[in-house]
């Protein structure tokens, strides 16, 4: 009767075991439990040793750590894929002109309103309609400009989201931590299973959020590190938090260190990249791109004569000197373009040696622009700009000069008077001398040594920029989905239940169960036959 | 043998299902747009090609209307030389008929002859496009010509400006005629150095660089001769106005052109005889003018022809870049439909399955 208890108890745990499997046939991350059935000690009976039944030693799950830690892996490199793949897809439609949006026709559309204007110099229409598509232009640039800064602003509050959703994972691995470490105190095996199934759960998350990486400690809690700094130790976790920069950015700190540069994966590392991806490329190139289209029309436009015959006059608001202070016992205390056509249109860094001698590096192209002793007050000159500086600094300060962050935001029309449009070339009061108008359309089909190429050209790369950027990211998404999938495919074969499987088990120890049962009524009924004698 | 879970089962069903049906909804937008090439990264070097392309059509479309309105231009000042060519010949035509003694009735009917065409000259010299003189240079706000009484000569008042329009990317074509080219006569010589009757007669010329107005100075006979005469023309209406008064034997500020009629009689027939060869090669210059003006239309004619003979080919580059082969995508959709039926129908077909179905 023992023996059949013993099935019968047997076959209780494997069908709760099955149950159990069955239930969570849908919960992701789950591992398939396995009862381990053994045969219980040997009695002696009669001279001889008599089995005794089978017991239970214990619940397994089919896990395998070489894949979940490869899915660890992929998954930090998908996570990167699908936040780079969301940040630039949304980016391509700035540009998308198929759409009717980017910039490409206004772009057309306000030089050949200078062919228009060129065709009846004198009249009002013409130069009103070149008001028009200037407007268009304008709105254009700035609508273009806008949605770039919204993307990046969408992509720091991203960061800054993902740092909370690190933390909330954060606090539960160390959490579960605490919780195998007591179910698992003084067992050699995994007891813990259904925690430890949770808590890789967990990682796998995380791990799609950031480049994470752990090992577990010999009690069964893991430490985690992200970024070089410990996430989380045993039952214990640091704090990650977002923190806005100069330049407007979000930055990731954990336990208050900046660990911006080190985020290289996850959706965290992929939003990272989309953002420096974006400011280098797109916003920086389209605001290279205004700031020629407005020197260069601005000094054709200050060479010719209105119909009130002014001269010297800007068609565009003036190109203003924007600077990023990093300093902390220095400032700019003033900037200023000083000569239009010396400028390049590039981005410099004002840096200090110990010695007290400063350089102007040109950040496009590497080289010095200007280096002296720094002087406290005194104007630094270099390729058309002037800057001064006042304050002590230090080897660590830098500044950023730049003819390109206001570009856009500074754009408009500085010309609200038709008569002041500088269509004439030759001289004051001639009303039907359209060459400089001529000049200004010819710009259009012009390469302008600022950018290496015409107007249209460089619009066309960074069209080529925003379409082959998002078409690789959508490529690499695919390619990492499908490595994802396929790497889930190998854990499911080995973790993953299968209900055919569990149905057939089911009926295995149902069989058993009723088997054990039977054993029982037949003890019983000998037992009877033995009291009715 | 990979080991299959349901879980795994059911997630390979979903990817594929969500796969065709991506792929279906990308082929009907294809369909719906009629372009292959929705956004930059369906085809980024396509992208900008048909950017390029489109810059191009629109530029020479520009180009085109550029050169459809010095077409206009062209053409009114065309029709104003072949009315000045009309009015020298028939200048010339009475100079053949009245420069040898005529009655006195005669000669004033030449004379308000004369005047009509001098005014008519004038009026054709002032032509008008819009608000725009056509033969002031760039003073195009400003009569070309006007009659100083002063000076009782006509004037230009316009410059040497010439007014471009542009045709292609760096060409541009002139499309205006300054006035001084027009109407102010140069002599290319040999000029006449003697009148029919021997008396000599001598023609100086000076340009000014400023505005281009040639000025003719006519001396007729010798200094210290009873019919010594000089007089300046600078433009057409000037000789016609000299035309005019000389045949009423009178200089053009009104006084007879001398004391006695019998000098003032010589004076006036020499004048005539004088302003001949003016006014042919007047006529003549005319003539260059409406040559370089029926040169001009037909290289912007050409031009044109040539725009849109580029836009086709720009077009169907455009369209075979961005837009859809209309029999391919529905064949490509034709095609995604059975796949996603063929799908949904093994799909439909494994999930039903299931051991549990058996069980009793």
């Amino acid at each position: 009767m023992g023996i059949g208890r013993s099935a019968i108890v047997a076959s209780q745990t494997a069908m709760a075991t099955i149950n159990n499997n069955i239930a969570n046939v849908n919960t992701p991350g789950y591992s398939r439990q396995d009862v381990m059935l053994e045969l219980s000690l040997s009695v002696q009976r009669g001279g001889q040793l008599v089995g005794s039944g089978v017991t239970v030693a214990g619940i397994k799950r089919h896990y395998d750590r070489f894949i979940e830690s490869q899915i660890l892996g992929q998954n930090q490199v998908l996570g990167r894929a699908t936040a780079f793949d969301k940040a630039l897809s949304e980016m391509e439609q700035i540009f998308n002109d198929s759409s009717g949006l980017g910039l490409s026709k206004t772009l057309t559309e306000f030089f050949t309103a200078w062919q228009e204007v060129a065709n009846y110099p004198e009249g009002q229409t013409p130069r009103l309609m070149l008001f028009n598509k200037t407007d268009a232009l304008i709105r254009n640039a700035t609508a273009i400009e806008s949605s770039l800064t919204d993307n990046i602003k969408h992509i720091n509050e991203e960061v800054a989201n993902i740092s909370g959703e690190i933390n909330t994972f954060a606090e539960k691995i160390a959490s579960l931590n605490s919780e195998i470490v007591v179910a698992e105190t003084g067992s050699q095996t995994e007891t813990a299973i259904g925690l430890r199934d949770q808590r890789q759960k967990l990682l796998s998350d995380l791990s799609n959020l950031a480049n994470i990486s752990m090992y577990e400690n010999t009690d069964g809690s893991v430490n985690v590190s992200l970024g070089s700094r410990s996430l989380v130790s045993g039952s214990r976790y640091n704090i990650m938090s977002s923190k806005v920069n100069i330049e407007g950015n979000s930055d990731v700190y954990l336990d208050g260190t900046n660990i911006t540069g080190n985020i290289s994966s996850g959706q965290l590392g992929g939003f990272l990249m989309a953002r420096q991806d974006i400011t280098d490329n797109a916003l920086y190139s389209i605001r290279r791109l205004v700031a020629s289209v407005n020197k260069e029309v601005n000094l054709l436009h200050q060479a010719g004569f209105g119909l009130d015959s002014s001269t010297g006059l800007d068609y565009f608001n003036a190109l203003q000197v924007s600077s990023l202070d990093n300093s902390t016992g220095a400032d700019i205390t003033s900037s200023s373009i000083t000569n239009m056509s010396q400028l390049t249109l590039d981005e410099y860094d004002v840096t200090f040696d110990a010695l007290g001698s400063y350089f102007v590096t040109d950040r496009q192209t590497g080289t010095v622009a200007d280096t002296g002793i720094y002087t406290s007050g005194a104007a630094i000159s270099f390729d058309g700009m002037q800057i001064t500086i006042t304050g002590a600094v230090t080897a660590n300060d830098t500044f950023r000069v730049s003819p390109l962050t206001s570009s856009i935001s500074n754009f408009g029309r500085a010309i609200t008077d038709y008569k002041q449009i500088a269509v004439s070339g030759s001289a004051a009061g001639l009303p039907g001398d359209n060459a400089n108008s001529i000049a200004m359309a010819q710009l259009a089909g012009s390469s302008i040594g600022d950018l290496g190429a015409t107007f249209n050209d460089y619009y066309r790369s960074i069209v080529s920029y925003a379409g082959s950027s998002s078409s690789a990211a959508s490529d690499s998404l695919t390619f990492e989905t499908n490595m994802m999938t396929e790497m889930y495919s190998q854990r499911d074969a080995v973790s993953g239940v299968s209900l055919d499987e569990e149905a057939i088990k089911l009926i295995q120890f149902q069989r058993a169960f009723e088997a054990g049962a039977r054993m029982v009524r037949i003890a019983d009924e000998m037992m009877q036959t033995i009291l009715q004698l | 043998m990979l080991r299959v879970s349901s879980f795994m089962l059911y997630e390979q069903l979903k990817k594929a299902l969500q796969s065709d049906i991506s792929d279906l909804t990308r082929k009907n937008l294809n369909l719906t747009t009629g372009k292959r090439i929705n956004k930059p990264s369906d085809d980024p070097a396509g992208t900008i090609r048909v950017l390029d392309y489109k810059v191009s059509i629109s530029l020479n479309d520009q180009y085109k209307r550029n050169i459809q309105q010095a077409g206009i231009f062209l053409g009114v000042a065309d029709k104003a030389l072949g009315s000045s060519q009309d009015s020298l010949a028939e200048l010339s035509k009475i100079l053949s008929y009245g420069d040898h003694g005529t009655s006195t009735k005669d000669s004033n009917f030449y004379s308000s002859q004369a005047a009509l065409y001098r005014d008519s000259l004038l009026d054709t010299a002032n032509s008008k496009l819009g608000e725009r003189y056509l033969f002031s240079g760039y003073q195009t706000d400003t009569q070309a010509f006007t009659f100083d009484s002063t000076t009782n000569h006509y004037v230009y008042n316009g410059d040497l400006g010439a007014m471009s329009v542009s045709v292609d990317r760096s060409g541009v074509a002139q499309v205006n005629i300054q006035g001084s080219k027009a109407f102010s006569v140069t002599m290319p010589g040999p000029t006449p150095t003697s009148l029919s009757d021997g008396t000599p007669v001598s023609y100086s010329q000076v340009t000014d660089p400023n505005t281009g107005v040639n000025t003719i100075t006519v001396e007729i006979g010798n200094a210290g001769d009873l019919d010594h005469d000089t007089f300046t023309v600078s433009n057409v209406m000037d000789v016609a106005n000299y035309m005019s008064f000389a045949w009423k034997g009178q200089d053009v500020d009104g006084t007879a052109l001398d004391a006695s009629a019998v000098v003032a009689e010589q004076k006036s027939q020499h004048r005539l005889q004088a302003l001949y060869p003016v006014v042919k090669d007047a006529s003549t210059q005319l003539l260059q003018n409406q040559t370089e003006i029926g040169t001009r239309e037909a290289f912007l004619k050409d031009r044109s022809t040539r725009l849109d003979n580029e836009n086709l080919t720009l077009e169907s580059a455009r369209s075979t870049a961005e837009d859809a082969d209309m029999n391919a995508t529905l064949v490509d959709i034709k095609m995604a439909e059975v796949a996603l039926e063929a799908l949904r129908s093994s799909s439909a077909q494994i999930i039903s399955q299931s051991l549990f179905n058996f069980l009793q």
